[in-house]
Formats: C-alpha cells, structure tokens, sequence
C-alpha cells in the first residue's frame, strides 16, 4: 500500500538527514520526498511518500513521530487529499512531429516553457500518475531531460 | 561567563557530582571549568568507551541521568559503541564530546569527526551546540530528553572556540523547557486501559512478560503489587530480570533462547501476555508471529514505535509503566488464576534441563548460583557479555538487588567499567563484575581507574581459553571448526592483580568453590577471581 504523510519539522541543520536516515536504516521506501520552508520560517513542511505494507506504513508513522525535530505527522487518504507533483521535461522533436507534440501538451494541460529549434521544455504540474502518464506519452518523441519535484500534497477539509 | 563555565554550571544545576571522560585539546576550556567546580568529580577513565559504560553503570543504579565527556575526533568515536549500548538499553546518559573550532568544521582538520552524523542512530538526540547563549537551553533540553519518555543517550558536540566564547547575557538555567517535537505520553489512554482490564478479567491464564522498560521506569514495585493483587504469575527477559526476586511465587523464570525452558512453555501455555516494557527481540522470542496467531497480547510501552515493531499486539497501551499498573491495580479486576498457577509449578518442576556439564573444574552454573547466594541481598552483580551472560542470567539468584548486563547491543567488555560507575554511586554496596577471559582483556584497563580513585569492585572471570560463546557457535554449526577464537593462558592474572593493587582468588574445582567465594566476597578491597572452567561446557 501507498503512504503518504505530510510532515511538520523544525526547519533546522541535520534533520533532513535525520529523516532520510530514519527511512535507509530501517528499510523503508522513498517513493518521493519534498521539503520546502512553511509560513513560519521555522518550520519546514515535508511530503513524503513511501510504499510497503500495512505494518511497515505504520511504523514509518510511529517512527516519525518519535523523532524530535518531528512537530506533526499526518497520514493522508488519497481520495481526501490533494496531491500535486511539477516536472520539467526536455522534449527533442522535428517538423513532422511537432504539432503532435505541442497538440499533446494542450490535452494533458501542459506548458511549453521554451523553445529551441530541434527540442522544448515542457512544464506540467498535475496529480503524480498524470505526470507519469505524459512521461509516456511524450517517450516516443525523445527525451532528453526530465526533472521531478516530488509529491506535495494537503487535505481538502 | 564562557560556554565552558555556562556548561559546569548547568551540570552543577542537575545535581552532577561525577563525570566520567578523558580530556584533550578540543575540550580544553571545559576541563579548565571543571578544575574549579567544587561539586562535580571527575574521574578519568583509560579509554573513552570506558567512560560511557561507566555513566551507563552509574545512571543504572542512581536512576538519573549520568555524564561522559571526550575530545574530538578519535576520542570521540571511542565513545560511539558505549552511545550505541545505552541506546539499545534505554539508559539515560549525556554525552558532553569536544569538537574543533566552529570556523574550521568541515575541513577535516586534525581530529574533526562529524560526531552529529557518526552516531545518528545510536543516540536519542543530538546537538551541535553554534553559539555559547544556547548552552544553558540545550543543556536543559539534553537531561529533559534523556530522562523522560524512553530514556536514552544525548549527545552534545561542542566547538573548542564555543567553549571559550563569552556569554552576551548573564547565566539563567532554564525552569522550563519548550520542545514542541517532543511531549512523551505517560498517561495510558483511558479507553485502551479499559479493554485491557478486559481482556484480563477474560482470561483464564494470563501471564506477564517484564522487560528492562519496568527496571527503567522505576515499576519493580507496582508490578509485584500488581501481580500479588491479581495473582498473576511473571516472567522476564534478560533485561528484566529482578522485578521479581527469584524465589517469588509468582515468578517462572527468564524467557528466550537461553531463559528457562519453563517459562517459555509458560509463554505457550497462556492465554493472555501482558508484555511491559519489552521489545520482543529475536533472542527472547524468536518466532513472534506464531505468539500472535496463539494468545492474545497486551504490549505496554513507554515508546510508541515498539509497539508493533517485532509483533503485532491485539492491545496496544502508550504510557509509563507505573502510571498504567497503578490504574490497573486500582481497578475492577477479578480472576481465578489458582489453577493456571499449579500448572505452571507443575511445568516448572517437571522441567528437567538437559544441559550436560563437564565434571572437570568448576561447572560455570554452579558457579554464578553459588555466588549470587552467598552475595549480599543488595549486592550488584554486573554480567558481561559472552556464555558468562547467559549462566549469569540463567542461575542467577536475584535478591534484593540488581542485575545489570548489556541485552540490547550485547557489548563486550561492559562489566568492569559499569560495576566501577555502579560501586561509585553506592559505595557501601557489594558490586561484582562477572566476564569472560576474553571480555576481561577488552576492559581490564579501567582496574588502574578503580585503583586510583579507591573504587574497589570484585571482578570474577571465568575463564576457558576461548571466546567461549563463539566457540559453542562453531561447535555447533560449523563442525567444530574453531576459527580466531583460542585466547590461551594468557594473561597472567595473578599479575595482573598485583599490578592493580588487587587481592587475588583462583578456582578450579567443585570443591573448592565455596572456600575461595568466601575469600572472594570478604576481602576488604578490590579483589581479582580466576575461576577454571571446561572449554566443552555450553550455554543451551
């Protein structure tokens, strides 16, 4: 089963790794992992996602929990949750493909950031599985470059 | 006022009179406070291991929080595997290491070691202390930390340059603490505790399995009222032993792999375990999900994470021991265990060990039995690591008083250091240190630390040669191919007593056992016991 958990942390030295430390040393999965500074500059917020069975995902929770950098660990449904992921992706393409590509891009609600004569860079920010739909859509074409965010995510309550 | 003095002060404020460390550039200027402090002793140990061991000792048996210090770099990593062995057995120390100028961190200058990132996973908390203005909060923060909740080892990683920086405001140690990551559940949840006195008052043969948390949480005695209230019968792990003397009643014995085998047919006769304070390790119980599958379990922990962590308990209760086992002394609970309780008596005396023991020199059982009877009721036996361990733990005679050994990490070499922290808390108690020939040689240093400061422990070592429990190992599983374990007849230990100052007793027979004990126990100062025993003799 899939976990996700939004975390609550001091935004301090060393608890990143502290965090990333927990998941290698006791084998758990990294699925994906976002951190990012919250309103309050002393905290940070971090998204993880994690995968294992039901044991495991509960103690992923206790785990985290018992760190002491650790404020608040929330476990989130995924059908009660918003969940969001950003990719940049270097797509090369020619004359014959290109429409199909830019007309791909308008039903999947991406942008084209820039342009180059023989690739683009495409911005998509959507659900993680929409995300991975159009890495395989845009596979055929050729790419050159891709970079992932992570999952955020939030409740909708 | 500088860090270093702010430092001295803080540990004055906790009420320390004795540290434990060894000195050296890095950790000068704290050592230049300590010069001054009329409270705290320091007492320097012969390597940096020894002064965590030493603190675990001490912290044991005061039940509070005790204190190591070291230099930076190697002195500093010495100290990792004694963090690592208070982390495993939830002892709470604060570990005090220097660490190179703050403007020179990173550079892997002389003696830089990343403490914070080397020992992770091997303390409770860390800190890397920036500026001297925090040091009295992190101080605070640090005995907080390590003493609460599910106790442990806090390290504190100072620069030399923090150490000398004056403070901008004057010294105030800290009343309150705020940690918002950090708010240990002590209270059992009402609602769990109610299901719990439940499922007891459902059982028909319930049976409680104390670990090292009950010692821990101060719980002995709410434990034994508890299980004299309700007549409910006990067993513990390694880690637990001596929350019942041995000769109680209710009391059936260590369980594991190396316990009584009548307490692990007990486990699989109940119907109800109470685990408290146990982590469910592989060597207690090796086969957990089977328990699940037969009987209903009831895990309480101080430490959320355990539960669940080795096996999945019907009944989880989050709280400190002594909280829940008052509310369930005071509540409803009627049962009928007279039966349960025959059985078990009839379990334990039709058990008949088949353990086979050479007939020549002195049998290691006989031995520790022997021993912890003619020791005196609050005497403190320390158990090494090693088949020692486990004849202590097996024969051991628990009395009034304790019995301190290392189940968690299983740390060679930790008996003399902490029997000489647990003699200098209690120096009218009688404190022997039980190793192997070959835990003896990891420690046997720290005798000149025991001979200098007067801190004069008993140190019994039974001796077959080997790396005796490795030895069994090999014998057993790899035809007797006794690969790097042979320890031969050195050293000399008659020498060895006399270089320390200490009285020295040698054994080697049955017979003569009880003659050289009483020689062994009754010497006023530090004594030095050699006891003989057959390399064939096992521990299963």
């Amino acid at each position: 089963m899939k976990g996700i958990f939004s975390v609550l942390v001091e935004n301090r030295d060393g608890v990143l790794s502290g965090i990333s430390g927990l998941f290698a040393r006791r084998g758990f999965n990294i699925d994906s992992l976002a951190v990012g500074e919250t309103e309050h500059h002393d905290v940070s917020s971090m998204t993880i996602v994690s995968t294992g069975d039901m044991r495991t995902i509960d103690q992923i929770e206790k785990h985290l929990n018992k760190k002491l950098d650790v404020i608040k660990v929330r476990r989130l449904e995924e059908n009660r949750s918003v969940l969001l992921e950003m990719m940049l992706i270097k797509v090369q393409y020619n004359l014959s493909n290109r429409a199909s590509l830019i007309e791909l891009c308008n039903v999947m609600g991406a942008k084209i950031v820039h342009l180059s004569p023989k690739n683009m860079v495409i911005e998509i920010h959507a659900h993680p599985e929409t995300v991975e739909e159009f890495i395989e859509l845009v596979r055929n074409f050729g790419i050159l470059e891709l970079q992932r965010t992570g999952t955020i995510a939030m409740t909708k309550a | 006022m500088n860090g270093a003095q702010a430092m001295v002060k803080c540990l004055e404020a906790e009420g320390i009179t004795n540290i434990f460390g060894i000195p050296g550039v890095a950790i000068a200027p704290f050592y230049e406070a300590l010069y001054h402090s009329e409270q705290i002793e320091h007492i320097l140990v012969r390597q940096e291991q020894n002064a965590g061991h030493a603190a675990s000792g001490y912290a044991r048996i005061s039940r509070t929080t005790a204190v190591c210090c070291t230099s930076s770099g190697p002195g500093a990593t010495n100290l990792i595997t004694a963090l690592a062995t208070a982390y495993a057995d939830s002892i709470p120390l604060v570990a005090i290491t220097g660490q190179v100028d703050s403007s020179l961190l990173g550079r892997d200058v002389f003696q830089e070691a990343d403490m914070r990132g080397a020992t992770e996973s091997f303390v409770k908390y860390s800190y890397l202390v920036k500026r001297a203005d925090d040091i009295p909060r992190i101080m605070k923060e640090a005995f907080y930390v390590a003493s609460t909740g599910r106790k442990g080892p806090v390290l504190i990683d100072i620069p030399c340059d923090v150490q000398s920086q004056e403070l901008s405001r004057p010294f105030e140690y800290p009343k309150e603490i705020n940690m918002r990551g950090y708010r240990p559940n002590t209270k059992g949840n009402a609602q769990q505790l109610a299901k719990v006195v439940d499922a007891i008052n459902h059982s028909k043969k319930p049976l409680i399995c104390a670990g090292g948390g009950v010692i821990l949480g101060n719980g002995e005695g709410v434990v034994r009222e508890f299980c004299e209230k309700n007549r409910v019968p006990l067993v513990s792990t390694m880690m637990g032993i001596g929350v019942l003397p041995k000769s109680h009643p209710l009391y059936f014995g260590m369980l594991g792999n190396n316990g009584k085998p009548y307490a692990n047919r007990a486990v699989a006769s109940a119907d109800l375990l109470i685990i408290v304070g146990a982590r469910i390790a592989d060597r207690a119980v090796p086969r957990p999900e089977n328990l699940e599958r037969q009987l209903k379990v009831i895990h309480i922990d101080i430490d959320t994470a355990e539960i669940g962590k080795n096996m999945g308990p019907t009944l989880p209760l989050v709280g400190d021991v002594c909280n829940i086992f008052q509310s369930l002394i005071d509540a409803d609970i009627h049962i009928e265990t007279e039966e349960w309780i025959r059985r078990l008596e009839e379990i334990k005396t039709g058990t008949v060990d088949r353990r086979h023991f050479s007939t020549e020199l002195v049998n290691p059982m006989y031995m520790v039995q022997t021993l912890s009877e003619k020791m005196e009721d609050d005497a403190i036996y320390v158990a090494d690591v090693g088949q020692n361990q486990l004849w202590s733990a097996d024969n051991y005679v628990m009395k009034n008083g304790r019995f301190l050994t290392t189940g968690g990490m299983g740390t060679m070499g930790y008996s003399i250091p902490a029997a000489l922290g647990a003699k200098l808390c209690r120096p009218e108690a009688q404190v022997v240190a039980v190793c192997g020939d070959g835990s003896f040689q990891m420690t046997m240093n720290e005798l000149a630390t025991c001979a200098v400061n007067k801190i004069p422990i008993k140190v019994l070592v039974v001796k077959n040669g080997y790396l005796g429990l490795v030895r069994e190992f090999q014998q057993k599983n790899y035809e007797k191919h006794y690969s790097g374990v042979r320890l031969y007849d050195y050293p000399h230990y008659e020498h060895i007593a006399k270089a320390y100052d200490m009285d020295y007793v040698e054994c080697d027979s049955n017979d003569t056992l009880d003659e050289a004990l009483d020689a062994f126990l009754s010497c006023g100062k530090g004594c030095l016991m050699v006891c003989h025993v057959a390399s064939e003799n096992l521990t299963i």
